[in-house]
């Protein structure tokens, strides 16, 4: 079995190595558009101290509120050096302006409600590790997979309040080389990426960690 | 010459007031100004009335004051320190120089659990004297776990003594009317609601995040304006300004609820000594209540709860931008 497996390796990793790869020592620069899904932030209970013997009497609700960050595209631009011809060290930068939704239930004097919301303005700036997969895909077509971090700077929509964190991420994409590949020649080409993103702390209502899903598609120039 | 001018703040059993937030302070008119009236000299003297009332001795009324003054001590950020002084034979009421608490049969005011009186100067707001009197005409229980039937002291001495320390009432609290006239509590978000819980309850030995916020306000130390923030905004109907509306601001990442109203005709409003955060703005009518356990003039009750269209962010310290409630007529 590991004979086998080997056997459809080594063939596909000599494939990969003749066919398009980054530039080892050159930069990369790209710029495109993410488009990240929405998430969940939370509930809350407005609740009153309850009317009853003891210390802990049942509680009165005023009203309850559940939050959620809408899905918003955002303009993202990424500098990368090639470590070989399939490792890729990048960082990335984007804005984003999601709307930051809040409904309102429970209230016994008010029905339910979605609120407008506001505008958050949203930057994330990421690194991470790109690494190219040994696989027959074309000539011009290398998909690869990427992991990385960031720190979210989330701004309330009247810039008086700065909520930060972080975002993990993993995902798998593709780079298609319009122009270049080689070890010699300077490159360009279109780029999409799939990945799944947890973030941490930044705007929530529980601090807790929440998954949410993204796509980007941008173009990239090889130096 | 110094001018004084007399004030009585009380506690309702099942009269009064209201639903839903807020501290308010007690005042003092200053050359048309309204100045909050405080304490200037601490720490705050204390004697005790050496009679007992219906199975709680003056022992007991120290001791129950004792722990109520040192939560209000314990609030982080506020400079209040009291000093017990002794006993007195003195009544709870009257100029006398001294500050007593103690019992006093008031029959007459059948739901009036107890006040706090006040001796203020009008030139500068500050409280020469004041006493508190509970009324003995109801039971009351020193218990630690509380007691069937009997109003809990320790949680009465604590909202007197926040009337003491100059605060007026909170409306953050929702209550039901009885058949009798009178409401029963459903809720309460401050020990300075002004109606008490039921007989035997003891939640109310703890203060709530809007009582410290008012006591922040009167007393702060040197960090806490640094380390506050407010939201001004104002409540409008059909385009004009709505008096005596309630707002509560709910933070959902810390699930704390400070109250305030809008106080005048233009229906501006300030929420201060906010925690920063982001917060949620709920407005309501003070129509579940007497609003004159808030306001010496009318309000306008006729609109319905409404929502701030999004959170709004209290900065450290400083105020948010101001925000335009509309409300709509019930």
């Amino acid at each position: 079995m590991t004979g086998v497996m080997l056997a459809w390796l080594i063939p596909a990793v000599a494939f990969a190595q003749d066919g398009p790869g980054l530039r080892p020592g050159h930069f990369t620069f790209g710029a495109g558009v993410q488009q990240a899904g929405g998430y969940d932030i939370g509930d809350a209970t407005a609740q009153l101290r309850g009317n009853g013997p003891g210390t802990l009497p049942t509680p009165f609700t005023l009203f309850q509120a559940t939050s959620r960050f809408t899905a918003v595209t955002a303009p993202m631009m990424h500098v990368g050096i090639a470590l070989s011809r399939t490792l890729a060290f990048e960082t990335a930068a984007s804005y984003g302006r999601p709307r930051l939704a809040v409904s309102i239930a429970g209230d016994p004097e008010a029905p339910a409600q979605e609120l407008p919301g506001e505008t958050v303005e949203q930057y994330l700036f990421e690194a991470g590790l790109t690494w190219q997969l040994p696989v027959r895909t074309g000539r011009r077509v290398a998909p690869f997979v990427a992991a990385g971090a960031g720190y979210l700077r989330q701004l309330h929509e009247d810039r008086t309040l700065v909520e930060t964190g972080q975002v993990y991420h993993a995902g798998i994409g593709a780079r298609y080389w319009l122009r270049g590949g080689g070890r010699s020649s300077k490159a360009f080409g279109l780029r999409g990426d799939l990945r799944l993103n947890l973030r941490r702390h930044g705007i929530d209502f529980e601090n807790t960690m929440r998954a949410y899903p993204s796509a980007a598609l941008f173009a990239f120039i090889g130096l | 010459m110094t001018r004084l001018i007399a004030m009585t703040a009380v506690v309702l059993l099942t009269a009064g007031a209201a639903s839903s937030s807020a501290y308010l302070k007690l005042g003092a008119v200053v050359n048309g100004r309204v100045v909050d009236a405080t304490w200037q000299q601490q720490p705050i003297g204390l004697f005790i009335s050496d009679s007992g009332s219906n199975g709680v001795s003056a022992s007991d009324v120290r001791g129950a004051v004792e722990r109520a003054a040192a939560t209000w001590s314990a609030v982080e950020g506020a400079n209040v320190r009291f000093a017990y002084q002794g006993m007195t034979s003195a009544p709870p009421e009257g100029t006398d120089g001294k500050n007593t608490i103690g019992f006093l049969e008031r029959p007459d005011l059948d739901r009036v659990l107890g006040a706090t009186s006040f001796m203020v100067d009008a030139t500068t707001g500050e409280i020469y004297e004041a006493d508190i009197f509970f009324n003995s005409s109801f039971a009351f229980s020193v218990s630690p776990g509380g007691q069937n039937g009997r109003i809990d002291l320790e949680s009465l001495a604590l909202h007197e003594l926040g009337h003491l320390l100059g605060l007026g009432h909170s409306a953050i609290g929702e209550t039901e009317r009885l058949s009798n006239g009178g409401r029963r509590v459903s809720g309460s978000g401050a020990v300075m609601f002004p109606i008490a819980m039921t007989a035997g309850a003891i939640s109310e030995r703890v203060l709530e995040a809007d009582d410290k916020a008012g006591l922040l306000d009167l007393y702060p130390t040197g960090s806490v304006v640094s380390d506050t923030g407010g939201i001004v905004g104002r409540v409008t109907k059909s385009g004009r300004g709505v008096r005596g509306a309630h707002l509560v601001a709910f933070n959902p990442e810390t699930h704390i609820m400070i109250g305030s109203f809008t106080l005048s005709e233009s229906g501006e409003f300030v929420i201060g000594r906010l925690p920063p955060g982001p917060y949620i703005l709920r407005v309501e009518p003070l129509d579940d209540a007497e609003p004159d356990n808030f306001f010496p003039a009318a309000v306008d009750t006729d609109f319905r709860v409404t929502y701030a269209p999004r959170m709004v962010v209290a900065p450290r310290g400083g105020s948010s931008m101001p925000i335009e409630i509309q409300v709509l007529p019930k």
